[in-house]
């Protein structure tokens, strides 16, 4: 499997081409640390004879699904091969709701486990400031919420092959990105990455807990919950008596006897109880079609002996309204 | 690579057995057959080797039954205990019975051999001494020992060829068929007195030696050689099998035997004595005018050849015309084979079993009309409630006075049961273990079919019941020539004379008793092998004694006898004092006890468990040295070799279970305290186990950690330590989890979150007041607080009761609440509701079976070490152990871990998953009729179930222990593996000269994986647990005096299993990673069969792929060789070596 750091097609390379000045401009800002060795491998002139040689086989270049482009990336330099990223600019159809900023935003597929959100931003730096990197394990187009994270609660899963939102400041550093060559080398010298040993070291230290912290996000929460509580059972005291729009009241009884819970299990059982009550009624064999009908299900039937069940009826679902509410 | 569980692949029985009984009714006659046919053709394949029910078209169904049938039914309800017991008794009996054509071809051989038989050419008188007439090349069948012997032979065609025995009945079953044909001897060959002194056996072996040399010429046979009839040295007998593919079809065996009337019966009484001590011994009978010993078994070996036509002809009077009987004799034979009662010398043959249905008629016990299976029924209730070595019983009608009395034979016999001429003892070969062998299977068996249980025929007739997996402790005597010395020592001469010098059957009487009083209230039964009956080519010389393998005893021990060490004999001056030191030798020695009591006792040296255990071998040597001159060395007592893989590493002594017990101290003195907890909100109302430590299953032991703190980076403001970089990796300590339940309280909030937020506080708040008030080293997280107490480290789980419920309300829009079982709703209640209470459960089996601990914590190492342990949960496979305790059926609950684990490979080669759930019934609380419910209900939902199905009185229908796996692959896998383990196994414990290299079924195979990983030792906390344990391995930071650091030690961090966790996250879907987590030194990484497909792009499922162009389409294959770039990469420092076996796979 011999791979060359270069794709094909004429419009790509145009792209890459446009691009080629992002990265200077930022230098000279000093905003990113650099990259060392990577982006320097392309020499001019082996770079032409390899354009050459990619014109005329195609089947040396990176293959890459329609829509994406390829870049490889590796651990380090120490590895041989290489994986690859796909990676598109995102965007969604028509009528979708994406809370990813539309042009700015890189789609990423494929990051290997050991490359973190900090790796590969600094990565994708050379193409563009980076506003934030999101890894996922899954496409998804909604923006996780960030608050909810608590180290404490939602410990962080152990990361495999995860698919990564990029959003750039500026919709250049996308096009940059999809004309990068790579391969990306995910620890370097200046920016060693922990693996193996050093990292589970690391996460073992920063497993254990400090008991302050988590007492006082705790209190926090417990405070904000209790403050809700309390706002909804106002609010519930306050339209008490007031007719809605429709003109009915909501009735609650806060006695000391419960009323019936509304739960699944409890109407059910309501049902059956009504329905015995109504078998008790019921005259069984009264009418002559009653008589008929019950002589013919004595009988199997011809036509199919065993007709599957039929799902339960409509009504055996929850209703929406309580059938003893009135009692 | 593992395939698809191939439908029911299953160990068949000893016999041979269909292992699926079709339920299809099978009717009888032609048009039964017809019908069975046309169902047959008409029943879809079964899915997936599922057992589906037979399905019959409408008209077939609903058609009247013939009367046939109706006559069928009606018997079924008179004579069976159920109609499916019906069907598998006629299904086993039909697989035994011959065939009629396979009858006729054994007929035609039987005719060819009387023609050849009589036409073998006479030789003229000569000595009997003078045996040079005999052709070159063969040897007379019998050790001639003393040689000189008065007396005459001659050949001459048999007077008379009978086929005798249970051929003729109908009643021989498959496989090996043996025939037996009587050769009556003509009168001109004996002379008299020749029941004296061997002759007629020298005359009876000569006889056949000849017969053997012309027969062995005729291309007629394929082999001719010689045998023993049932082990007795002293009666060769001929077999001939025939050439050519019928070679396995049937044996005969050629007997000659005395003409009729030719010995008086008067001299072959049990009391007289025929073998004079002048001629065997070579010496004058002592001059003090003793009286001759009697010789009954030598008198007996010459009757039973005088009455083989008499038993013959009162056994078809009898069995001729009832076919129920026949199938109950063949039923009996099958039990009798399951159980090996029925072969080698002084077995409880098919002749014997015959016979006693035989006396049950006679008797009245039995109904010519009975079916079969009431036959076995009663004789199997009359073998369990009758004694025969006490009152024997008489097949003999008349009152002769002349006739000798039951008592002159229980005398010289152990087992009485006399034929029907009065003086024939037929269980006069039958030692008295082996009789009551017979009577405990009987008597298990009774209780067996008495239970009700469903699968009765199964355990009863299909189960084979090999020693080995039969007896907790087996010990094997090697080499055999000991017994010579010891017959002496123990003064058996007249037993060697009347045994014709057989001194292994001659001892095996005495040190059977010697041993049963030693072990006295140890045992609960002792058992032998019966030595195999050997063969040997006509040319060779017939085996010695000490040639007939090793003497094998089974001891079936007594659980609760094994915790003392005390053997407590009579006070000092009682007269009995002496026979006990008599008894026990320099053992005994006077002791003083509490109550002020000396008395003589003998004292075994027994620390731990494991040891106590193995008292008995102290014992069984002790005893066998001091009264028989077996040395030591000469014992091979198989007890304990397996103890050396539970063992601890540096504890020899014990099986872990005392430090098992240990821990389980320490979390009661935790639990005390945190019941007496003040200051907590709420107080704690239950505080229960829920780690295997506190079910003693844990493979190790934990043992109290004291981290030497130099080895550590210690976080002093969190109270922890640290593992450090340029140190191995510390030693791996596993928290042990505690549920505490909190008393019930409306204060909680109904909220996921919040109850977490709640429960976490919870947990701090139970840190810092178990700091406070028992100054107890503690650190809370968000779910659990660790604590270290004595060395030990819990991790406590506050657990609210209604949060499983809170976690599984869905509210629909119109505000109705609906319980929806979620993974986190089940996962909880697992962990705090079901998880405690199995851990109780077993934790109470434990107390009742001291072994449970062993057999569960070796067959989970076994499990392990064969690389499948994360696929199994733990507490699915200590339920699987805990099966072999509460249904041990056809065996008793194991008393070593030993047997138990052989027990456990058993059932994990032969079990039926697929169609059968595992009921583990803890504690009794599974009523019968609830496990006919469970068995119709896991049937009607078994595709919705997991492979494996594991039901408990608290798990009625999920099997929450197998939920996440084993998939079908893996579980195969194990089967396979146990299936191959067990044979070889068994093989190691029963050869007579040591188990050899017991280590060897722990040792997984590692070629059929596809990449192998090789760890680095250095980071491999549990590396001196490995199987085979390395000789030299890392500092783990442990100092062995408690040291000043009261640190937390470094929890839960053992490095192999961070990696694996990674590489299944990872790769999770295109390979599969096998570890054993005691100390592997090498992962095995499988990959999936389906992994290198090539797909069509997918950006859901890109995960370490890369697209290809292959014939012009683009496709997505794994990119292997980056993957195997980072296997090493993610474990850096970890990971030695990535061995590719690239030649297994092409992508």
């Amino acid at each position: 499997m011999k791979v060359g750091p270069w794709r094909a097609g004429p419009e790509r390379r145009a792209w890459s081409q446009g691009a080629g000045q992002t990265p200077r401009k930022r230098d000279r800002a000093g905003a990113e640390p650099q990259l060392p060795a990577a982006p320097a491998l392309p020499g001019g002139k082996m770079v032409a004879r390899r354009r050459k040689r990619a014109a005329r086989d195609p089947e040396d270049c990176i293959p890459s699904p329609p829509g994406y482009a390829a870049i490889p990336i590796k651990f380090s330099e120490k590895q041989q091969a290489s994986h690859y990223l796909y990676v598109r600019a995102h965007g969604v159809r028509q009528g979708t709701k994406s809370t990813w900023p539309q042009k700015r935003t890189l789609f990423v597929l494929n990051v290997p486990p050991y490359c973190t959100e900090e790796s590969l931003s600094r990565l994708l730096s050379s193409c563009g400031l980076v506003q934030s990197v999101e890894l996922q394990e899954k496409p998804d187009l909604a923006e996780s919420p960030k608050e909810s994270r608590s180290k404490f609660f939602h410990p962080k899963p152990v990361p495999g092959f995860q698919v990564a939102y990029v959003v750039f400041q500026k919709p250049s550093g996308v096009s940059a990105a999809l004309a990068l060559k790579g391969p990306l080398l995910v620890s370097t010298e200046s920016h060693p990455v922990k693996s193996g040993i050093h990292k589970w070291i690391s996460d073992y230290a920063d497993s254990v807990p400090d008991p302050e912290a988590l007492r006082v996000e705790v209190d926090t929460f417990m405070e904000a919950y209790d403050q809700k509580i309390a706002e909804e059972e106002a609010k519930a005291k306050e339209e008490e008596g007031v007719p809605d729009e429709e003109g009915w009241v909501k009735v609650t009884r806060r006695g000391r006897r419960p009323v019936l819970p509304r739960t699944e299990a409890a109407s059910l059982r309501v049902l059956e109880r009504e329905r015995r009550k109504r078998a008790r009624k019921e005259l069984l064999n009264f009418y002559a079609w009653q008589h008929r009908e019950s002589k013919m299900e004595r009988k199997p039937r011809p036509a199919h002996p065993q007709a599957p069940r039929p799902w339960p009826q409509p009504w055996m679902r929850p209703l929406a309204r309580a059938p003893d509410s009135g009692h | 690579m593992m395939g698809p569980a191939p439908a029911g692949e299953q160990l068949c029985g000893a016999i041979g057995e269909p292992e699926v009984m079709e339920p299809a009714l099978e009717g009888t006659g032609k048009e039964g057959k017809k019908t069975s046919s046309r169902k047959r053709t008409l029943a879809e394949p079964p899915a997936k080797g599922l057992l589906q029910p037979v399905k019959l078209s409408r008209a077939e169904l609903y058609k009247e039954p013939t009367n046939e049938e109706l006559n069928h039914l009606r018997e079924t309800e008179i004579l069976f205990h159920s109609s499916l017991l019906r069907l598998q008794v006629e299904e086993l009996l039909k697989e035994v019975r011959l065939s009629e054509k396979k009858k006729d071809r054994i007929d035609a051989f039987l005719r060819e051999v009387n023609q050849r038989v009589v036409r073998v050419p006479s030789v003229p008188e000569t000595e009997l001494t003078d045996q040079a007439w005999l052709p070159a090349g063969v040897r007379v069948p019998l050790h001639q020992v003393p040689y000189a012997v008065k007396g005459c032979f001659r050949f001459l065609p048999p007077a008379q060829v009978t086929v005798v025995g249970s051929y003729l009945l109908g009643t021989c079953i498959r496989p090996d068929i043996n025939v037996d044909v009587a050769l009556t001897m003509p009168r001109e060959i004996l002379q008299d007195k020749d029941g004296l002194n061997q002759r007629y056996f020298r005359k009876r072996a000569l006889y056949l030696a000849h017969l053997a040399h012309h027969l062995a010429q005729d291309p007629l046979f394929g082999s001719v050689c010689f045998s023993y009839t049932n082990g007795c040295h002293l009666k060769p007998s001929l077999l001939l099998r025939p050439r050519g593919k019928d070679e396995r079809l049937v044996t005969v065996r050629l007997h000659p035997c005395p003409p009729p009337d030719f010995f008086r019966p008067c001299r072959l009484l049990p009391t007289k004595n025929n073998v004079r001590s002048a001629w065997y011994r070579g010496q004058s009978p002592a001059g003090d005018g003793s009286p001759e010993p009697p010789t009954p078994h030598y008198n007996t070996w010459v009757l039973q050849d005088t009455a083989l036509e008499s038993h013959l002809q009162l056994l078809s009077t009898m069995l001729g015309s009832a076919q129920g009987l026949k199938d109950g004799v063949a039923l009996l034979k099958v039990w009798l084979r399951q159980r090996e009662l029925d072969k080698g010398q002084g077995g409880f043959t098919g002749f014997l079993v015959s016979m006693l249905v035989v006396f049950l008629v006679s008797t009245h016990k039995i109904h010519t009309t009975m079916s079969g299976y009431q036959v076995l029924r009663r004789v199997l209730q009359f073998l369990a409630t009758t004694d025969l070595t006490v009152n024997g019983i008489s097949l003999c009608l008349s009152s002769d006075p002349s006739l000798p009395a039951l008592a002159d034979f229980h005398q010289a016999f152990s087992v009485v049961f006399l034929d029907s001429s009065g003086r024939l003892n037929l269980c006069a070969d039958v030692t008295a273990s082996t009789y009551h062998q017979v009577q405990y299977e009987a008597r298990l068996s009774m209780t067996l079919l008495d239970s009700r249980a469903d699968d009765g025929f199964q355990l009863l007739l299909m189960t084979p019941k090999p020693m080995i997996r039969a007896f907790d402790h087996v010990l094997h005597l090697h080499p055999l020539s000991r017994l010579q010395a010891a017959c002496h020592r123990l003064k058996l001469w007249p037993e060697l004379q009347d045994n014709g010098g057989d001194y292994v059957s001659a001892a095996l009487g005495p040190l059977t008793t010697l041993l049963e009083q030693g072990l006295g209230t140890r045992l609960k039964l002792l058992a032998h092998s019966r030595p195999p009956v050997p063969e040997w080519g006509i040319s060779q010389d017939p085996p010695k004694h000490k040639d007939s393998g090793s003497l094998t005893l089974g001891l079936l021990l007594r659980p609760e006898g094994l915790t003392s060490v005390l053997e407590l004999g009579p006070e000092a001056d009682q007269p009995e004092a002496a026979k006990f030191r008599q008894f026990w030798g320099f053992r005994s020695e006077l002791r003083r006890f509490q109550d002020g009591a000396i008395r003589e006792a003998v004292v075994w040296e027994a620390a731990s468990m494991s040891q106590k255990r193995l008292i008995p071998h102290q014992v069984v040597t002790h005893l066998l040295a001091l009264h028989t001159d077996i040395p030591e060395t000469c014992v091979h007592y198989v007890g304990g070799p397996l103890d050396a893989l539970i063992q601890g590493l540096k504890q020899t002594s014990s099986t872990g279970e005392e430090a098992l017990a240990v821990a389980v101290c320490c979390y009661d003195d935790l639990s005390r305290l945190l019941w007496g907890l003040e200051g907590l909100p709420l107080t704690v109302s239950a505080v229960q186990g829920a780690h295997p430590v506190l079910r003693y299953t844990e493979v190790f032991p934990p043992t109290p950690v004291r981290p030497a703190s130099s080895f550590y980076e210690p976080l002093q403001e969190r109270s922890s330590l640290l593992p450090r970089l340029d140190k191995p990796c510390p030693a791996y300590v596993e928290p042990m989890t505690v549920v505490c339940h909190l008393e019930g309280s409306g204060q909680w909030p109904q909220d996921a979150e919040a109850v977490q937020r709640v429960r976490a506080a919870f947990q701090l708040r139970l840190a810092e007041l178990l700091t406070q008030q028992h100054g107890l080293q503690c650190r809370a997280t968000a779910t659990h607080t660790d604590v270290l107490k004595d060395g030990f480290v819990f991790r406590i789980r506050v657990a609210y009761q209604r949060e499983p419920q809170i976690l599984k309300e869905v509210q629909s829009p119109e505000g109705m609440i609906s319980l929806r079982d979620t993974p986190a709703s089940l996962h909880l209640e697992r962990d705090t509701r079901q998880l405690p209470l199995l851990t109780s459960a077993l934790h109470g089996l434990q107390q009742q079976h001291p072994a449970f601990s062993g057999v569960a914590r070796l067959a989970k190492r076994w499990v392990r070490a064969q690389l499948l342990g994360e696929d199994f949960t733990d507490e699915s496979l200590d339920l699987v152990a805990a099966a072999l305790f509460l249904h041990p059926e056809p065996f008793t609950p194991p008393s070593s871990p030993q047997v138990g684990f052989l027990r456990f490979l058993y059932l994990v080669s032969t079990f039926d998953w697929k169609n059968n759930p595992l009921i583990v019934n803890l504690n009794n609380e599974l009523t019968v009729e609830e496990q006919v419910e469970i068995r119709s209900g896991f049937l009607a939902a078994r595709t919705q179930l997991p492979v494996m199905v594991i039901v408990t009185p608290q798990d009625r229908k999920h099997s929450v222990w197998t939920q996440d796996g084993p998939s079908a692959q893996i579980l195969q896998q194990l089967v396979v593996l146990a299936a191959e383990a067990l044979p070889m196994l068994e093989k190691q414990l029963m050869d007579p000269r040591g188990p050899g290299d017991i280590r060897t079924v722990f040792r997984p195979p590692l070629d059929i994986y596809d990449v192998l990983i090789r760890l680095s030792p250095r980071h491999i906390p549990r590396h001196r647990q490995a199987v085979d344990s390395p000789a030299a391995s890392f500092c783990r930071g442990l100092l062995s005096q408690p040291g000043p650091s009261s640190l937390m030690p470094v929890l839960g961090y053992d490095p192999p299993q961070l990696y694996l966790m990674q590489l299944r996250e990872a790769f999770g879907d295109l390979a599969l990673f096998f570890y054993d987590q005691h100390g592997g030194e090498v992962i095995g990484v499988l990959w999936k069969p389906t992994s290198f497909q090539p797909q069509p792009f997918k950006a859901s499922s890109t995960k370490g792929r890369m697209v290809m162009s292959r014939g012009g389409e683009l496709v997505m294959v794994p990119n292997v060789e980056a993957i195997l770039e980072d296997f090493a990469v993610l474990g850096e420092g970890l990971v030695q070596t990535v061995e590719a076996r690239s030649e297994r796979w092409t992508v």
